[in-house]
């Protein structure tokens, strides 16, 4: 009975049952839909989300490699949460970062640490503007981090158009539309697989970015958690007002914080692209990927750790979803996110609904 | 045979609780067709909840209101003015970016084809103002008119409403004398057309000039009804206080030592309009004193502690703490030079809310060396800090320095806030109404940190709006009205300083000084 | 002569969805409500009209009634702009939601559904909901004859049933904003919603009215871009919601400015789709694909007029505040 109400007031505990519920919710919600679109073929869909990820290893590599991507997406949205500032602009800072691991590894044929080092630049170079334009003219970072998602995107096409070496046409392949194979032009530049191939049936997909990533997230955990930097960064997400009071820097603590969630998002597109096994294609379409760091973040609360968690968890069904064609649609799995983003909008509405619950248990028990 | 009483209003038991807190204890309240009724309490008494239940705001836990007799349910606004009740509100409740007229009528339109009809509304405003002297200007925005015609705009909303029964809940703080004056002229005339009115204040001198009877509340509880003709404002304030105002407090006398804030010639401006709401404020605080800005509400003493603590630019001005120019000093750099600041608002500035008690209690030295090492905080130190603090200062909370600040009392937030900035070990200490919304216990342990600090040879700058806590506290005190220090006194009588503050009365530094 | 009809009439036809969409946030913010789900609204709403117009061509209703249909359909996307704007609204007013993350959760959800519905009904890999050509008004509709005169070319090259239906829904915003009781109240509850309350005008239900609206224009709003781009529905708007936010702030949230800034937007999407066409525009020698130089403009232009306008914006100042009757 002490348990229980113990548990009731650890916010951790409250916050990760909230998270489950809501992926609960989430997947019944999914399944319905399916149900009433194709039920012939609804059990074959929601089996396909539910157990893909770890039908094979090659599946499962494909889980942990795209984990890594939306692991350091949702770190991006999350640490700009902390800071009282919504990073929907992650899709954009993550295409740049792709951009700049690109070019360092095709264009001046860079090893793959180097790469990354760019994207993570290239990544903190496009956070730099909502923070500042936020802090400086007071425009709301969303739609600015809006905005540069779709300059950002038009940029990349501009720039690598014009830019012949990069494109695959240049390196034996026939393609115009995409980046050049990574394997034909710089396999240097590829993310080392460090044996884990062998570990996992040859998977095509698996490398080391996995592990780059949880890097990063303990990193970010230390600084918010541990550091002043990171104290004073929460002060001003908590309440501006007291921050000011306590003599931080605000303005300053917004940019920073969208720097650092831009070299983020950044670091994600060079993870993703430098494994070698995808090229980016050049579309007029945002890439999702810095989209589903916002699920990521809103799961694991903002959580650094949480989000290594939430991060496999969104990728696992991601691959699930892509296994559901051709009976449905991949974006099936949108559909489960949009729901665990719509509940994480009333999260606290939901976490003082668990604690009730499990506080009201424990008074029925001590009825009896 | 006793006639029965022509009550217009009756307020029968009422309770209503908060999570916490019983803000009304079974109250009874009777307002009679044609007086002015005055509502008497401290802060937190428990008026302003039981006007909202009256006015469809809140609903009461227990009791029942009677109107002409019969039983009424007030469950919203609407149903008030239904009955014809209307009310100023403390925080005026006017859109900003609306004109006057659109203020007035907002709610009570009335629509022709789904049209508004302005004309119409704009005649009634305009007869209505000539008739009992409320000048307006309709067409202007809220935000450029002044906070005394904002309140003839409360006003009028309620007689464009025809109400009957007008309530004002503390309409005098924000207002200069002249304006005040106006006011109780302007409640005589209701009176005379048969309007029957309630009167919430905490100042006694406005109830004895205009009220008729006078009912009191103390933390919550009915203390009973007064008719005004048949008491004396001590009585009535061993009503509301519920002791003899004078409390003592023992302060041994002291030599003041070097100066230790010097403010020349400051000039800040105002958020809330276009003039200056610091007017060129010249004084100095010594080692060892406490000085005391006395005044009221809005005379511009939120701009000079901002101005001081580096919270707004000066327009012109400078100042100096310990000798040394701090005119342009960041706020942290004040901080170090020795400024402490427990502020007026202690959940918006004062604390972060959502951080622990410890957190909180390094919120002014996390950077020192000694609770961080090259940006890494140490925990341990920050743990061991925490507890001193708490043991030192007695702040009580739920689990110790890993409390969230939200969940504690607002008693030992506040503590928390004092221990915080005392233990910091300052030069000069700027209170702003510290003792805010605070119960007896907590107002006298931090009216006893205050002299220690004194004593300790500290400077200590009071700014408060409590004439008592003035009066007890003080070395020396300082009056501002409108931006200006009017008045400069080691010791004075309370009905004097009433004068100044109200702008009555002013003397220039020269005389200050001799 | 016929470019400058072209382009005219070209920048009415994608000035309309954004005139509709950002009047559409109007009424929500100023009713307290940020509305960042609009861009999931316009799928929502484009989805179902398309649909609709689809059943109409397949029945032989469309072709014998063209604009019967077209106005049916218009209705359909309010309607179902309207049901799916309940979400926000729901969250915001009585959860009292984070109304950005609660307008995320749609954007997330309105694309994926439509692509998954889409996929159901039409089969796998037919992503694209073809728009039938008789939606076009002509001059036949009016008995005149075809021509390629100027003012053929100016009026009837891009004419839909959604442009006069946005005049009349602009001169309706003007009316209902500024010159009756519910325009009045909307705005109150936007700007000082305590204020709202005391006197007695039931805060939630006008946000509810103002989300509901947003609704209602978003989803026709959503419609008229589908037509705007004439290639037929692919499950997106092209970030057209969001678009019309930045014309919303840029329009200063007042009906009169947000046509024209939807207008001066519109100009500049005209010219990013169609540079090439266009023969007064630079053309960068050597230079591959231009055209991204000249899509990425819109939203350029959008930050520098953001970066002015805002420092003095007119911002509703209780948006994104949930109301919460308890707590004055």
């Amino acid at each position: 009975m002490k348990d229980r109400k113990a548990l009731a007031e650890n916010q951790m505990f409250v916050a990760i049952l909230a998270s489950v519920a809501s992926i609960a919710i989430g997947l019944i919600f999914g399944s319905i839909l399916l149900l009433i679109l194709n039920p012939s073929k609804a059990g074959l869909g929601i089996s396909a989300i539910l157990t893909t990820g770890f039908s094979s290893l090659d599946q499962f590599g494909k889980v942990l490699y795209q984990s890594a991507p939306l692991m350091l997406c949702g770190l991006s949205v999350g640490f700009a949460f902390k800071t009282g500032m919504f990073n929907i602009g992650a899709t954009g800072q993550y295409t740049i970062g792709a951009f700049c691991a690109l070019v360092g590894a095709i264009a001046f044929q860079l090893p793959w640490w180097m790469c990354l080092l760019l994207s993570f630049v290239g990544g903190a170079v496009w956070g730099v503007f909502p923070g500042l334009f936020k802090a400086l003219f007071n425009v709301n970072e969303v739609i600015t981090s809006i905005m540069f998602n779709w300059i950002g995107m038009y940029l990349v096409n501009l720039l690598l158009a014009n830019m012949p070496i990069m494109l695959a046409s240049a390196w034996g392949a026939s393609n115009s539309d995409r980046t050049a194979n990574l394997a034909q032009a710089n396999p240097g530049a590829m993310i080392p697989k460090g044996g884990l191939d062998r570990l996992f049936g040859d998977s095509s997909w698996i490398n080391i970015s996995v592990f780059i990533a949880i890097i990063v997230a303990v990193i970010c955990w230390f600084i918010l958690e541990k550091t002043t930097f990171g104290y004073e960064l929460k002060a001003c997400g908590y309440n501006k007002d007291s921050a000011r009071y306590a003599g931080i820097n605000a303005n300053r603590n917004i940019i920073s914080s969208m720097i650092i969630a831009g070299a983020l998002s950044g670091l994600g597109g060079g993870l993703y692209y430098l494994a070698g096994t995808i090229q980016y294609v050049l579309e007029k379409k945002t890439l999702a990927m810095g989209f589903n760091g916002i699920p990521v973040a809103l799961l694991a609360n903002s959580n650094p750790i949480g989000t290594i968690f939430s991060s496999l968890f969104i990728s696992y069904i991601q691959v699930g979803g892509s296994a559901m064609q051709p009976n449905f649609s991949s974006e099936s799995t949108d559909i489960i996110i949009a729901v665990i983003i719509y509940l994480a909008a009333f999260a606290l509405l939901i976490r003082g609904f668990i604690t009730k619950l499990l506080k009201g248990g424990q008074k029925e028990e001590v009825k009896e | 045979m006793k006639v029965a009483e022509d009550y217009v209003i009756e307020m029968l038991h009422i309770t209503k609780e908060f999570p916490g807190i019983k803000a009304n204890d079974d109250i009874t309240l009777q307002l009679k067709r044609g007086e002015i009724h005055a509502l008497l309490g401290e802060n937190g008494a428990g008026k302003s909840t039981l006007m909202s239940v009256l006015f469809g705001l809140y609903q009461a836990d227990q009791g029942i209101i009677k109107k002409d007799g019969k039983e009424v349910k007030i469950k919203d606004p609407n149903d008030a003015n239904r009955l014809g009740i209307g009310m100023v509100h403390q925080h005026f409740k006017l859109v900003e970016c609306f004109t006057v007229l659109d203020n007035i009528i907002l709610g009570v339109e009335d629509t022709k084809h789904g049209f508004l009809q302005k004309e119409a509304a704009s005649k009634k405003v305009m007869q209505l103002s000539e008739k009992y002297g409320l000048k307006v200007e309709p067409d202007s925005f809220v935000s450029d008119i002044s906070v005394g015609m904002q309140q003839r705009v409360e006003i009028l909303k309620m007689l464009y409403r025809d109400n009957e029964i007008l309530i004002f809940d503390e309409p005098t703080a924000v207002l200069t004398p002249q304006e005040i004056t106006e006011l109780m002229e302007i409640m005589r005339g209701f009176k005379k057309e048969g309007k029957s009115i309630l009167f919430i204040t905490h100042k006694l001198s406005e109830i004895m000039a205009v009220a008729d009877r006078c009912s009191v509340l103390r933390k919550g509880k009915y203390m009973g009804t007064v008719n005004i003709a048949d008491t004396t404002r001590e009585e009535l304030s061993r009503m509301m206080v519920g002791r003899e105002v004078e409390f003592d407090i023992k302060k041994k006398s002291q030599e003041v030592g070097d100066v230790i804030l010097s403010v020349k010639d400051m000039v800040v401006a105002s958020k809330a309009h276009n003039n200056n709401a610091v007017k060129g404020v010249s004084f100095e605080v010594h080692a060892g004193e406490i000085v005391c800005i006395a005044g009221i509400e809005g005379n511009g003493q939120t701009e000079l502690v901002q101005g001081i603590t580096g919270l707004e630019p000066l327009k012109s001005g400078s100042i100096e703490l310990c000798g040394k120019d701090i005119t342009n000093a960041s706020i942290r750099e004040r901080s170090k030079a020795g400024m402490s600041h427990i502020p007026e608002d202690r959940h918006k500035h004062g604390l972060v809310l959502d951080y622990t008690l410890e957190q909180n209690l390094v919120l002014q030295r996390y950077w020192e060396p000694r609770f961080q090492n090259h940006g890494v905080i140490k925990s341990m130190e920050v743990r061991n800090y925490a507890e001193m603090l708490i043991e030192k200062y007695d702040v009580r909370s739920g689990q110790g320095p890993v409390t969230t600040a939200r969940s504690m009392s607002g008693g030992n937030q506040q503590k928390a806030i004092i221990a915080r900035e005392i233990d910091k070990d300052p030069q000069l200490l700027v209170a702003v109404q510290p003792t805010r919304g605070l119960d007896v216990g907590a107002i006298e342990y931090i009216h006893s940190q205050l002299i220690a600090e004194r004593d300790k040879g500290r400077a200590v700058l009071l700014i408060s709006l409590e004439l008592d806590e003035v009066r007890s506290l003080s070395d020396r005190i300082l009056v501002i009205y409108e931006g200006e220090i009017v008045g400069d006194f080691d010791s004075v009588a309370m009905e004097e300083l009433g004068l100044y503050m109200a702008g009555a009365k002013r003397k220039d530094k020269k005389e200050a000084a001799s | 002569m016929n470019i400058l009809a072209n382009i005219i009439s070209l920048t009415v036809v994608f000035a309309v969805p954004l005139m509709l969409v950002a009047l559409g946030g109007m009424y929500s913010e100023h009713s307290g409500v940020i509305n960042l789900a609009l861009e999931g609204i316009m799928v929502i709403g484009a989805l179902c009209a398309c649909f609709t117009l689809q059943a109409f061509d397949k029945n032989g209703f469309g072709p014998a009634h063209p604009q019967l249909s077209m106005l049916i359909a218009t209705l359909v996307a309010a309607v179902t702009g309207m049901i799916f704007s309940l979400f926000l609204a729901f969250a915001a007013i009585n959860l009292k939601a984070d109304q950005t993350i609660g307008g995320t959760a749609l954007n997330t959800f309105a694309p994926a559904f439509a692509v998954v519905v889409t996929w159901a009904v039409q089969g796998q890999g037919l992503t694209t909901i073809q728009i039938p050509s008789w939606i076009r008004i002509t001059q036949e509709n009016f008995g005149l004859e075809p021509g390629k005169g100027f003012l053929d070319m100016l009026i009837f090259k891009y004419f839909y049933l959604t442009t006069p239906i946005a005049i009349i829904l602009f001169f309706a915003a003007w009316i209902l904003m500024y010159k009756t009781r519910f325009g009045l109240r909307l705005r109150a509850c936007g700007e000082h919603p305590q204020a709202a309350d005391s006197v007695g005008i039931n805060v939630y239900r006008m946000r509810y009215a103002g989300v509901l609206i947003s609704g209602v224009l978003g989803g026709i709003g959503g419609i008229a871009y589908t037509i705007a781009v004439g290639s037929g529905f692919s499950s997106s708007v092209g970030g057209y919601g969001f678009l019309a936010l930045a014309v919303m702030i840029f329009g200063n949230w007042k009906p009169v400015q947000i046509m024209g800034s939807a207008v001066f937007f519109a100009l500049f999407k005209v010219i990013a789709a169609y540079n090439q066409s266009i023969p007064f525009l630079p053309k960068f020698e050597g230079m591959k694909d231009q055209s991204s130089l000249y899509q990425m403009l819109p939203y350029i232009v959008t930050m520098i007029v953001l970066i002015f306008t805002s420092k003095h914006s007119q911002a509703p100042k209780a948006e994104g505040i949930p109301y919460d009757k308890g707590s004055r």
